[in-house]
């Protein structure tokens, strides 16, 4: 572009966010003075309506070609202010965000004049930056009608179903032998007259009767390659060794002589090396559990039906998506062995395994009994792994865990008329809806509630009893309190193998491991890579509806880009200036994405980059000698204009 | 050394970390010196050696370059060759005689705000005893 | 070709419900009962834990749904019969006349600066004034005049017709008449929000009465930037900064007497407007009286702990049983039990913020089924999670259940697939 550079720049108030710590007159009048500078504006919220106009009225009045507007960070804005140049007729590329709020007046509140001078600054690199900004053209590319959706608990299931009722293709892969995910474990939900196996099964036959869904088991993510609209999946299919031939007779368990805890009934009870995860799992075959299989052939020797095979291998699947769902979940809070008593005594439970025992399809088939009497006592203790309650617990609210308990204290006391119960808590967050009738309802059943805020201890005594002692907040006094079974309402952690899940599909998480939305409020089913969502769980403890609900959610924001033909990509990847590129071949070592090959112009051989895969990390440009490779939007003399406008004094 | 000396430090920041936790700073009001002026890269991979050398020449106090963690980069390993490359530069910058207080390579995550925090306070508390770079005396070719 | 869809209400829930439609290809009608979308999301200053402000964030959602080829959007209109069935629904809405022609208006704003006729304004909760021709707030979207009949000297006086002269695009028409419009949609999402209730159904508190008690939705706009004060926290009776402010919580809510349901945001919301305050004021004395404080989304107890560590905020766990007013000073005294000894307690607070609890609004003429607790009842909340038990109809937001902002999105957006695919469409292979 060879025209001179016209500049306008707009100065956001962001009401008193910006304006509070920054002198705006003093900024807008600076900014007047700039080089290319034609018009300096201000108005208290540039992205409004309004706001917006003052832009379009400026480029078309004054001939803008170029628009610098301070406002907040170009996360948040950098889009709508490109969407208002495109709308005024000048390509949206020409603009040049400066962040004056996260990374000025918020961090700076307590020096206004500091501020004001940084803002300046600020101003004054975006325009030398603006000034050699360069019109771009966005790479299109063609949707694939396909998604992925990794997960087969209720969010997984969720996004799937709609998905396929809206005509998409989904693949939907779980690492487990089984889909349902944590809900299929649960018991009777809380408002709901079914049980989480219930649900899974309802949800399940909603999946498996379109023609559209495509279920993988044992299966787990091993690479993406490709981008938003064209992602290119590799899965590895572990080995089930048994396949679709069983008819589960169960003869293999008979003679499977491995015993190990049922990770299915959260160890209440237990299973053989080759097993069927619960009643109604999907898909309807046994597993053999190879870390604990022996290798003895017993199950293969009498299976009728000849489906077990112990020699069966990994299997690598290939996939292309447009899009990417990741439902992965959470795993429970699993308490360290002494926390609470846990893992000491048999009557330290987990809310998770008092939920299989109280199923009439359960382990124990609903009752709650220990050492064949009924439980009298029963203290439950909530947030445990959850509110820092003790050095090992997570700093965050698991949400569901209150509601849970009550639900399940009710349901003792249903049973067990005469027990006495106690809920140790440290706030009651019955938030969701209903739940605080549960709530209502469980003070009304005299459920008895305490409050702690130091961890209660329990002690285990010799002769095997239990008892709880804490401080109890309200009366200001020691409790002590005797128990025959403690219920400890653990909380909800990221899973397992989330972070290799996440650095493989490029999703940022949390301190927690729980996954970043790219919005936490206005986003929070999209991740910040284009073409991946995020369902359920995956970004924080959520109730089994909200689960169901962001499933939707994910599904509805990934039918917004599988119904679009084609997708529009920033162009801000590598450019060869091939007058200068002495073919060295340097920049091919450097691109992580083999996006750059060696061609021959005019007997000489230059570097060329292929659109479609560079991503626009810019490693080649730092890595040419010559100055020939660049990258659009960040060019070495737009930066050097950036680092030089800094520095003037 | 003036007790006023007030340095710039420059700042390259990478799109899908740093630049995010020092958004991050801002959203969670933290406070931290206004000395420093960021320019947004999309990865620390793009920060080429003469970037910070040009930045020195022009009177530059000090320069850090924060990306994402090791393993953590959007683009697989911009990161590293940003570490192999400031590695080197490290080596140059001490044979013109620049103090290495003045330049530093940091890993910051999109949920590291603190992080920044410490290490705007760290480099400054390090510099400002420094007092401004001696551009002229400093031979820098390239 | 797919078949339109009804989204009712256009606050936060009902714009990301329309712009997920739009987005998939379907066409939407966003029926908006105020002269503006924006919902109560637009009265926010900051939202929690980001402390993002709320414009930011939403003023360009609204300007998306406005200019959205696949949007229609009718404000200043309700919907005033509903007929037919799942994929079939007939639908009349009733445009209100705004005297100002739509087309014509430019928003200038010159006919409010020359109006002479002075209105309490609702969008302040009243503790400002607007002109009898107005703008909903000055971000609206659309930004078209809205004469208020009752308050134009026109129409009460049959005198005036300042706006009428001043407009420079001859937009004012006096004699515009309501219009009905006919729409036939294949699905309906109900996205109406709520109303605050009267906090002066709980009397002891002292709401109307003292003039230094306020509502959590006032205390709202008395900390924005864009409120009656310029973003500056002073006292109704005195125009003074005051020296501690006290939020009280649940009031109207968790009360079997009045409401016994949870409002889910309001703990929050306090925690955010005492970190807000002591960062307007930073030497104002805050405390927070609490029953159970709900922090329970992404990031909420995180910011409890701030607000209670870097903010110095104090909280008690008490509902306290009555306020008086100091008639020399208004400052206010609250009576409350301590939950530590059980001794009655007063403390004297310069401004109190009522929590108040919320109720769901419903558009009339849909004949929903409305459950006990007060809100819409729903076919089968875990299989199918927002419809009601009208097929086709889904209802997101605060009318299905007392929710914050992220929660509300998500809804939005599952209601929004659900009724894509009762709206039909092709999907290339």
């Amino acid at each position: 572009m060879n025209e001179e550079p016209r500049i306008g720049v707009y100065i956001c108030h962001c009401g008193v966010n910006i304006a509070g710590s920054v002198n705006i007159k003093e900024v807008v009048e600076y900014a007047k003075n700039l080089p290319n500078v034609i018009e300096a504006r201000d108005y208290i919220f540039m992205c409004s309506a309004p706001g917006q106009e003052i832009i379009k009225e400026g480029i078309k009045k004054c001939n803008l070609n170029r628009v610098v507007v301070a406002a907040c960070s170009p996360t948040m804005h950098e889009h709508t202010f490109r969407n208002v140049l495109a709308e005024a007729g000048i390509n949206p590329y020409l603009l040049e965000m400066v962040n004056i709020r996260e990374q000025c007046s918020w961090v700076h509140s307590d020096n206004k004049e500091a501020a004001t001078t940084k803002a300046k600054l600020l101003i004054r690199m975006a325009v030398a930056k603006a000034s050699l900004l360069e019109p771009l053209k966005e790479i299109t590319f063609k949707v694939n009608k396909n998604v992925l959706v990794i997960g087969g608990g209720v969010a997984g299931l969720s996004a799937a179903r709609d998905l396929a009722a809206k005509g998409f293709k989904v693949y939907l892969i779980e690492r487990k032998p089984v889909i349902g995910g944590n809900t299929a474990r649960l018991g009777r939900l809380a408002h709901a007259e079914i049980k989480g196996i219930d649900l899974v099964g309802e949800l399940s036959r909603q999946v498996l009767s379109s023609p559209n869904i495509h279920i993988y088991v044992d299966t787990e993510l091993a690479n993406v390659d490709g981008s938003v609209g064209d992602f290119k999946i590799k899965l590895v299919k572990n080995p089930r060794y048994v396949n679709e031939k069983c008819n589960l007779c169960g003869e293999c368990v008979k003679v499977c002589p491995v015993d190990v805890p049922n990770e299915y009934e959260f160890g209440v009870s237990s299973r053989k090396a080759i097993y069927l995860p619960f009643r109604e799992a999907y898909p309807p075959i046994y597993v053999v559990d190879s870390e604990n299989c022996t290798r003895c052939f017993e199950c293969v020797k009498v299976c009728p039906m000849n489906a077990i095979n112990l020699a069966e291998k990994t299997e690598e699947i290939e996939l292309t998506v447009g899009a990417i769902i990741i439902a992965a979940g959470h795993e429970p809070y699993e308490p360290p062995i002494g926390e609470f008593g846990y893992g000491v005594s048999s009557r330290v439970i987990t809310l998770f395994q008092l939920e299989r025992m109280l199923d009439e399809a359960g382990p124990t088939k609903g009752e709650l009994k220990l050492d064949g009497r009924e439980p009298k006592n029963i203290v439950f203790i909530t947030c445990v792994g959850s509110l820092n309650t003790t050095p090992n617990a997570y700093p965050y609210c698991s949400r569901m865990c209150c509601s849970s308990t009550i639900k399940n204290a009710l349901m003792i006391r249903e049973k067990y008329p005469e027990a006495n119960i106690y809920i140790l808590h440290r706030d009651i967050r019955t938030y969701s809806r209903g739940d605080e009738q549960l709530y209502l309802k469980a003070g009304e059943s005299l459920i008895r509630f305490a409050r702690y805020r130091e961890a209660p201890n329990v002690i285990v005594n010799p002769d095997g009893s239990i008892n709880v002692r804490f401080f109890e907040e309200t009366i200001q006094e020691e409790v002590f309190l005797p128990a025959d079974l403690v219920v400890l309402s653990v909380g909800m952690k990221p899973p397992k193998d989330i972070d290799k899940v996440r650095t493989i599909v490029k999703v940022g998480c949390g301190p927690e491991g729980f996954l970043r939305e790219a919005h936490l409020k206005l986003r929070p089913v999209e991740a910040a890579t284009d073409g991946v969502y995020l369902a359920g769980t995956v970004t924080g403890p959520k109730n089994v509806i909200e689960s169901i609900e962001s499933g939707s959610a994910a599904a509805s924001k990934a039918s917004t880009l599988l119904t679009k033909e084609e997708v529009r990509v920033e162009p801000l990847i590598a450019v060869v200036d091939e007058e200068r590129c002495s073919g060295c071949s340097i920049c091919i070592g450097v691109c992580p994405y083999g996006a750059i090959r060696l061609k021959t112009q005019e007997k000489a051989r230059v570097a060329e980059v292929d659109p479609a895969l560079c991503k626009g990390c810019g490693a080649c440009a730092a890595s040419c000698p010559t100055g020939a490779m660049q990258q659009f939007g960040f060019k070495d003399a737009q930066l050097k204009s950036q680092v030089l406008a800094a520095l003037t004094k | 050394m003036s007790k006023d000396f007030e340095p710039r430090i420059v700042v390259f920041a990478c799109n899908w970390c740093s630049y995010a936790a020092l958004d991050l700073a801002g959203t969670s009001r933290m406070k931290y010196p206004p000395n420093f002026l960021v320019i947004r890269v999309m990865c620390s991979g793009r920060v080429d050696p003469q970037f910070i050398l040009e930045a020195f020449r022009r009177g530059a106090d000090g320069v850090l370059v924060a990306g994402c963690h090791p393993g953590d980069c959007h683009y697989i390993e911009g990161n590293i060759k940003a570490l192999r490359r400031m590695t080197l530069l490290k080596r140059v910058l001490e044979e013109f005689g620049i103090e290495k207080e003045r330049f530093r390579l940091e890993w910051i995550s999109a949920s590291e705000a603190e992080k920044f925090v410490r290490v705007a306070n760290e480099m400054l508390e390090k510099i400002k005893p420094l007092g401004p770079l001696k551009v002229e005396e400093v031979h820098m070719h390239g | 070709m797919s078949k339109p869809v009804l989204v009712i209400g256009g606050g936060i829930a009902g714009i990301q419900a329309s712009l997920d439609l739009a987005d998939q290809g379907v066409k939407v009608y966003l029926v908006e009962k105020l002269p503006s979308i924006g919902g109560k999301m637009a009265r926010l200053d900051k939202t929690f834990p980001t402390l993002d402000c709320a414009s930011c964030i939403l003023t360009p959602k609204m300007v998306s749904v406005a200019r959205h080829p696949n949007i229609e959007l009718l404000t200043y209109s309700e919907v005033v019969e509903v007929k037919g069935s799942a994929g079939d629904f007939h639908v009349k809405v009733l445009k209100k006349p705004r005297y100002v022609d739509e087309d014509k208006c430019i928003g200038c704003g010159e006919c409010i600066t020359k109006c002479p006729s002075k209105v309490p304004d609702e969008f302040n909760m009243g503790m400002s004034q607007r002109k009898a021709i107005y703008f909903l707030f000055p971000q609206a979207v659309p930004l078209k005049a809205t004469i208020d009949r009752e308050h134009c000297l026109y129409f009460t006086k049959n005198i005036c017709r300042v706006c009428e002269r001043f407009c420079p695009t001859k937009a004012i028409n006096f004699e515009q008449k309501p219009e009905t419009i006919e729409l036939k949609v294949a699905s309906i999402i109900i996205a109406t929000g709520y109303e605050l209730l009267d906090p002066r159904i709980a009397p002891t508190y002292g709401y109307g009465k003292y003039p230094n008690v306020y509502t959590s939705l006032e205390f709202e706009r008395l900390v924005s930037s864009t409120g009656p004060t310029g973003g500056e926290i002073m006292r109704r009776s005195d125009n003074k900064h005051p020296r501690s402010i006290a939020f009280i919580q649940c009031v109207c809510s968790r009360d079997v007497k009045i409401n016994p349901n949870c409002s889910a945001f309001c703990c929050m919301a306090s925690v955010k407007h005492a970190i807000l305050a002591k960062e307007h004021l930073p030497e104002v004395d805050c405390t927070i009286f609490y029953m159970d404080l709900r922090a329970f989304g992404k990031g909420y107890q995180e910011f409890y702990n701030r607000a209670m560590r870097e903010f110095g905020i104090k909280f008690i766990r008490a509902k306290p049983a009555k306020i008086e007013e100091d008639p020399e000073t208004k400052d206010l005294i609250i009576t409350y039990e301590d939950t530590f000894t059980g001794a009655k307690k007063t403390m004297r607070t310069e401004m109190v913020v009522l929590a108040v609890g919320v109720k769901p609004v419903y558009p009339e003429v849909i004949p929903l089924t409305i459950g006990e607790d007060g809100y819409v009842h729903l076919k089968n909340p875990h299989i199918e999670p927002v419809a009601t038990t009208m097929d086709g109809v889904y209802v997101v937001g605060v009318a299905a259940g007392a929710k914050d902002i992220p929660d509300s999105v998500i809804q939005a957006g599952s209601a929004a697939i659900k009724a894509s695919i009762l709206a039909g469409g092709v999907v290339h292979e």
